[in-house]
């Protein structure tokens, strides 16, 4: 993405989608992102850990999901938006290892005069809806 | 309690004598940087050049590079060991993750699970910038559901940096509880 592409808020609909991201969840992906987010919980880097609480398998954390849909508004907004609100992010399903992930959103509301506007978010895998998540952006004029 | 627990054990008045007042506080070890920044980015597949390009950045408005803003919560963490300490391992009371309403505030609970959270952003951070996070309590919602009785905890967090800007408030629902027996199951 490069500092000239940005969506204005002029080109924005209610009900407009934000381009779905997938991705894997993979145990040397969940591991990068322990070490990166720094949330050292044993159950998002260790299966057998996980499954001792009930869990499929180690499973990925709340900074790693709350981190996938900032990366989706960023891609659909741009590098201008100024993300201004994430929540309330709601985790509902295991996202674990051997999961497709695809990270979706929609815009649900639109303020031109405060140039903002609000999406929903959530993530579907087989097991059917994992998270959900509002938030709000600031778009460029 | 002959198990490790999941969380501080106390009584409900415990609990409700900390209600609005502070409860943790967490200064992270190391400042913004770019390869914390890079390292963060790598797994999730995220590209965007306002995270590491200065150039790309000022074009868009900010200082320099910037921190994605949902790493807020990895600056403000304290660091997790010290030389000697010993490993975490699954018998241990599970604290690898700093949430001061679990594990710092009593409660007659021995289990719990975080509903929701939501934060706002302010400020944005700026390598070189550190991060203070202070906890308050400010909800205490007794309640019983299916898995057991309980309380909804809110814990407030206010991020803020070494200049007394604030970089971010969140807030997070945990659900902590006593599990229902089966005896007292309908």
């Amino acid at each position: 993405m490069s500092a000239t592409q940005c969506r204005s808020i002029a080109e924005v609909a209610v009900g407009d989608e934000l381009p779905t991201i997938e991705i894997p969840v993979t145990l040397q992906r969940l591991v990068m992102e322990a070490g990166a987010n720094r949330d050292f919980s044993l159950m998002h880097h260790d299966g057998g850990v996980a499954r001792a609480t009930g869990a499929p398998d180690a499973f990925a954390n709340t900074y790693f999901l709350m981190g996938m849909f900032e990366r989706l508004m960023r891609e659909w907004a741009g590098p201008y938006a100024r993300i201004r609100k994430i929540g309330p992010l709601r985790m509902l399903i295991f996202n674990a290892v051997g999961d497709t992930l695809s990270i979706k959103g929609v815009v649900e509301s639109l303020d031109e005069g405060a140039g903002t506007v609000g999406v929903s978010m959530w993530v579907d895998s087989d097991r059917g809806q994992t998270v959900t998540s509002k938030a709000l952006l600031e778009l460029a004029r | 309690m002959s198990e490790p627990s999941w969380g501080l054990w106390g009584s409900w008045e415990e609990t409700e004598s900390l209600l609005d007042k502070q409860v943790g506080q967490s200064t992270g070890p190391d400042p913004v940087e770019r390869g914390s920044i890079r390292r963060w980015l790598e797994p999730k597949e995220f590209a965007c050049d306002i995270h590491t390009d200065a150039e790309a950045a000022l074009a868009a408005g900010y200082e320099d590079i910037v921190a994605p803003v949902s790493m807020v919560f990895t600056y403000g963490m304290a660091a997790y060991w010290q030389p000697g300490d010993k490993p975490a391992s699954i018998e241990d009371e599970p604290t690898q993750i700093q949430i001061p309403v679990i594990f710092d505030v009593p409660a007659p609970c021995d289990k719990s699970f975080a509903t929701s959270i939501e934060v706002e952003f302010f400020e944005p951070l700026y390598p070189g910038d550190v991060v203070t996070c202070t906890s308050k309590l400010v909800d205490i919602k007794r309640k019983e559901l299916k898995v057991g009785e309980g309380a909804f905890l809110r814990q407030e967090d206010t991020f803020t940096k070494q200049t007394g800007e604030v970089v971010a408030v969140s807030y997070l629902d945990i659900f902590r509880f006593v599990a229902t027996t089966a005896e007292h199951q309908s």
